[in-house]
């Protein structure tokens, strides 16, 4: 039973990363069609960015202590391109160059999405199978 | 029906009917199958099968032919696997004894002599490509033989690459050092394959050695160029005249022999026929003259005038494709952009694509509907602005209104385009004292100057004024007009800045001008003895920015330290050697706070523009400091080691004219361009606010911006492509105005036509602009090469274009158009921003440079990688007594060693500066006069005075 509970722990996780990355993906949108101007995207895009890290580290972390390796391994590659991005001070957007990294910005964002439904797409199945599983016994 | 139709019929006929119809469509073919035919005939029969297999290379059209085969030919090793191996034997003599007997008598031998002299002058090739010249090779073997004549790709990519593009120019059809060439010739005697028209090889072939490594071989190639460069004498063997061809020659391009002439020894090119721009920087005349209701060429300029039509023509013009805008260049005297007032009407703009109303827009339906160029959209015309059509459709009223006869013109705005009153001219002062400003002089110069400049601001009696001090502290001033002298208010606590008397920091000029001019006076003794040696710059550039949110205006920095406290302090870096030549060698040219972009970013948002003047002679991190400059549409100026006695008459010169120039506030810039073209990527000093619009909190005579556009679809069905330049700025009056300049552009089908209508300036004024932000996210090399390579690119397709209808072989072709490109390219990689490594400048001066080049309109950004150089002895021992003798007797030298000659002196000028060079064997008596006893004696070196031109000769005269 406790299985279940850890991998819907997890699906929550992963929903409030795409909910975190979708959001940046609209300012950047926004700012695309002049619906915004660069400042307010900015500060927003770059008020959700540490939670983001955050939530994923936490994410990591999780997957670590209950022992999914497999999970935590698929995790990780996210979760150092993110601490390279930390530690080179690149994880923010730059409002004064925001127009010229636009494309950039919105391609990383795109992919990280990707990356995170097909995490939760994984996370979404080892619950079903887990659910399936508890009923059957 | 159209008030314009008549013109606009002009103009679409203009283009494609004068220009290129009739040389493209004669030349070609007139001049290459004679040329082909008389090769023939003049060398040997033998080569007559040659012709089939020349003509399906020229009959696809000449790009096409020679692009795949064309540059083949120069592979050493392709003759050997097909052809066997090289005999230097007899049977190369026989075929084409004749030949090597008329148009090469010595070839052979001079060449030989002449490779060790060539190369090394011209060019350090890279040792990386030369391996890299033979690999491809193999399967070319099949088509050396038509594509004799033309330019080896080898040579165009590889060796000169590294050292630029003007010494590009190939070998041609003579290119007989390969060991593996003569075997060709031998087995040519047998039939089938292609029997090459390489009428040359067997006359010298045989006596050369074999060239041992491929690079030898490239240079022997080099050293052959002269043969072919003589054509004439060839033209005359053969049968064709010759004169149809040269002329042909001369109306389509350019060309240059780099080749040394046969039998001389030297190294060949002659540097008396390279082109240079002793006459400055000359504009495009095809722009004004196929469009003559366009905006004058100060304001806009087009890369080229000639918009390709399609994405594939796009690619082949290897050259960037756009325009540098300068909205508010300096007019001559009676050529002021019109005003034009609509009063309650509004401004007449299209519906969907708020275009303003131009000279090119067409009146239809009897006057009540407007076409709009840009999107074609009919519009109604307001009942206002109606009036009826002539017989050819012009509007009556024509002459009243200047917006539809200019192609630029001033709109009054009406109270919608306004988000606040229009802002008074604001001008606040932020200034260093410690101890290095005092001692340099720097302050009291500067408060003078800015005293002298009072009664000029623009704007009065509007103007307002303020300023603000640091060091340690900063000490703000309240200058109430009520006041005699200034109150000094000192705030040390730089952690929590707070603005004390927040409404008399900022006072009206004209009110409070005892108070100014008193704070003025007293200002560089108040801080005499001042000791202090630290920097708050960050806390007072806070402090400052308090100060200014309200109204916006243009702060001007005068810092002569390393910021060293509070917010924004910033490191010692940069005399690092060993970063350079590594990935993170562009990290010293960026910001190393973030501190510095962020408060850019604010300050642009309250309209604040800021200037920065860095006058330290230790490293002061301008490239810290000058994103202030950038990202707010300001402007770097930088005196390294800033001494008064040296330096004065500069920072007057350069403070009194940025305080004085007219000046448009709160502006922002949008260009606008007909459908399917769309502009990418903006670059210059300032911040976009949205993806096409341009914010400058201040903008002035010197600045300009340039973009780069795209095509949209792959294919223009347009005739011509519209550009609409609209800024809406606040004038220092008080106004509310748009500056509109429109220009027109034909869309053209030819790549030939693109190169004919190239403006060399404005691919300058871009590709430099392009370098320095490469730099700074690239190395120094990586940006270099990228300005090299661009260029050596465009003129090898503007080769491919015409390699195969002439026998241009060793020599480099170029459009007239484009004649200087080639040494703007090298002056690019030479300027003060890109040059060297570490060593060659030093790193504050490269980021003062960089960011002062992003700034500067065509001219004067050609004027700096070009300077001028004046011999002024003659005419200061003759005195003359009239003024414009000056012009007459001091003509602009090339600058070139040769030009200097020891018993002169020179005055180099770049726009910013003006070195004195005297000669080292100058007379005495002229030197003592010109300069004081002491220094007399010392005077073979260079003296450095920085002023403008005619102060410094003043100056020289009466001294």
């Amino acid at each position: 039973m406790g299985e279940i509970f850890t991998w819907l722990l997890f699906f929550f996780i992963l929903i409030a990363l795409v909910v975190l990355v979708v959001y940046q993906l609209m300012c950047l949108a926004d700012l695309e069609f002049d619906y915004i101007n660069p400042y307010d995207s900015a500060s927003r895009i770059n008020f959700v960015v540490l939670p983001e890290f955050i939530t994923h580290a936490v994410l990591c972390l999780i997957y670590l202590l209950t022992g999914h390796w497999v999970m935590f391994l698929l995790a990780l590659p996210y979760l150092y391109y993110n601490v390279r991005l930390y530690t080179r001070k690149q994880h923010l957007v730059d409002v004064t160059e925001i127009f010229n990294q636009l494309n950039w910005e919105k391609k990383q964002r795109l992919f990280k999405l990707g990356y995170i439904i097909f995490l939760l797409f994984i996370s979404l199945f080892w619950m079903i199978y887990n659910a399936l599983e508890d009923d059957e016994m | 029906m159209g008030t314009e139709n008549p013109n606009r019929a002009n103009n679409l006929q203009g283009p494609s009917a004068t220009p290129f119809a009739a040389p493209r469509a004669n030349m070609p073919i007139s001049s290459s199958h004679p040329m082909v035919g008389s090769q023939t005939s003049a060398f040997r029969p033998t080569s007559v099968p040659a012709m089939p297999n020349a003509s399906p290379f020229s009959s696809p059209g000449p790009t096409a032919g020679s692009g795949t085969p064309g540059f083949r030919p120069m592979q050493p090793g392709r003759a050997t696997p097909s052809y066997g191996p090289p005999t230097t034997g007899p049977p190369q003599r026989v075929p084409a004894p004749q030949f090597s007997s008329t148009s090469q008598p010595t070839p052979s031998q001079t060449s030989h002599v002449g490779q060790p002299i060539l190369p090394p002058s011209m060019r350090p090739p890279p040792p990386s490509y030369v391996p890299s010249v033979p690999m491809g090779s193999p399967p070319q073997s099949l088509y050396n033989a038509p594509s004799s004549n033309n330019p080896p790709r080898s040579f165009v990519d590889s060796p000169y690459s590294a050292s630029g593009p003007n010494i590009q120019p190939p070998p041609s059809s003579t290119r007989p050092t390969y060991p593996g060439y003569p075997g060709m010739q031998s087995n040519q005697v047998n039939p089938p394959p292609p029997p090459p028209p390489v009428y040359n090889q067997g006359g010298y072939a045989p006596s050369q050695p074999p060239m041992p490594a491929p690079f030898s071989s490239h240079q022997g190639g080099y050293g052959q160029v002269p043969p072919v460069a003589p054509s004439s004498g060839m033209y005359g063997g053969g049968s064709a005249p010759p004169t149809g061809v040269m002329s042909g020659l001369a109306e389509d391009f350019c060309s240059l022999s780099l080749g040394s002439a046969p039998g001389s020894f030297d190294g060949g090119l002659d540097a008396k026929a390279l082109p240079r721009p002793l006459d400055g920087d000359v504009e495009p005349s095809s722009f004004a003259g196929m469009y003559p209701m366009n905006c004058d060429s100060r304001y806009l300029r087009l890369t080229t005038s000639a918009i390709p039509n399609s994405q594939s023509l796009v690619s082949r013009w290897q050259l960037p494709l756009g325009a540098v805008v300068c909205p508010l260049a300096e007019t001559p005297e009676g050529e002021e952009v019109p005003v034009v007032n609509f009063a309650t009407m509004g401004i007449v703009r299209c519906r969907r694509c708020r275009t303003y109303v131009n000279p090119y827009v067409t009146f239809t339906d009897g006057g009540r509907k407007w076409r709009c160029n840009i999107c074609a959209l009919l519009n109604d015309v307001q009942n206002d602005y109606f009036a009826h059509l002539d017989a050819t459709g012009k509007r009556v009223d024509l002459d009243q209104h200047p917006e539809l006869t200019k192609g630029s013109v001033e709109f009054v705005a009406p109270a919608e385009y306004m988000v606040r009153p229009p802002m008074p001219p604001l001008y606040f002062f932020m200034i260093d004292v410690s101890i290095s400003a005092v001692k340099s002089g720097m302050l009291e110069v500067m408060a003078q100057t800015i005293k002298s400049c009072l009664d000029n601001l623009p704007g009065s009696p509007r103007t307002q004024i303020g300023f603000i001090t640091f060091d340690s502290t900063i000490h703000f001033y309240n200058m109430k007009s009520s006041l005699t002298q200034p109150q000094m208010m000192v705030v040390s606590d730089l952690d929590d800045v707070f603005v004390p008397l927040p409404d008399d920091l900022l006072v009206n000029l004209s009110e409070s001008r005892p108070v100014v001019e008193a704070f003025l006076d007293s200002l560089p003794s108040m801080f005499q003895d001042n000791v202090n040696v630290e920097s708050a710059f960050g806390p007072a550039l806070k402090a400052a920015f308090m100060v200014m949110s309200q109204l916006g205006g243009k702060l001007l920095i005068f810092q002569s330290t390393l910021p060293s406290l509070g917010v924004g302090r910033l490191k010692l870096r940069g005399d690092d050697l060993r970063v350079y030549g590594t990935d993170k060698e562009h990290t010293l040219r960026i910001p190393e706070d973030p501190f510095y972009k962020q408060m850019a970013a604010d300050f642009t948002k309250f309209q604040v523009a800021v200037n920065i003047y860095a006058f330290s002679d230790k490293y002061t991190d301008i490239a810290s400091l000058g994103t202030l400059a950038k990202y707010t549409g300001g402007q770097v100026y930088h005196y390294p080691s800033f001494h008064s006695t040296i330096h004065k008459d500069r920072l007057r010169h350069e403070l009194a004219r940025d305080l004085t120039r007219e000046t448009a506030w709160e502006a922002v810039m949008r260009i606008r361009c007909g459908k399917g073209v769309r502009f990418t990527s903006y670059h210059g000093n300032f911040m976009l606010r949205s993806t096409d619009l341009i914010a400058l909190p201040a903008v002035d005579c010197d600045k300009a911006y340039a973009m780069q556009f795209a095509l949209e679809e792959t294919l223009l069905t347009t005739q011509i492509v519209y550009f609409q330049v609209a800024l809406l700025y606040t004038a220092s009056c008080g106004e509310r105005r748009i500056r509109v300049h429109t220009a027109a552009a034909s869309v053209v089908t030819d790549l030939g036509e693109m190169y004919r209508q190239a403006d060399t300036g404005a691919v300058v004024s871009l590709l430099s602009r392009l370098a320095i932000e490469k730099s700074l996210s690239y190395k120094l090399e990586d940006a270099r090469n990228a300005v090299q390579l661009k260029i050596v690119k465009a003129l090898k397709e503007y080769r491919k274009l015409y390699s195969v209808q002439h026998r241009v072989g060793g020599r480099m072709i170029y459009p007239e158009s484009l004649k200087y490109l080639p040494l703007y390219g090298l002056s690019i990689c030479k300027s003060t921003a890109l040059r060297g490594g570490y060593a060659d400048a030093q790193l504050d001066e490269r980021c003062a440079a960089g960011f002062t080049m992003m700034a500067l309109p065509v001219k004067k950004m050609l004027k700096l990688l070009y300077p001028s150089l004046l011999r002024v002895d003659e005419y200061l021992v003759k005195a003359p007594t009239v003024d414009d003798e000056f012009d007459r007797v001091c003509r602009r030298l090339p600058l070139a060693a040769e030009s200097l000659d020891s018993r002169g002196i020179y005055i180099l000028d770049d726009g910013f500066r003006i070195v004195v060079w005297f000669g080292r064997m100058l007379s005495p008596d002229l030197a003592r006069n010109l300069v004081e006893e002491d220094s007399a004696t010392d005077f073979a070196r260079n003296q450095t005075r920085r002023t403008t031109s005619g102060r410094v000769l003043s100056t020289l005269k009466f001294s």
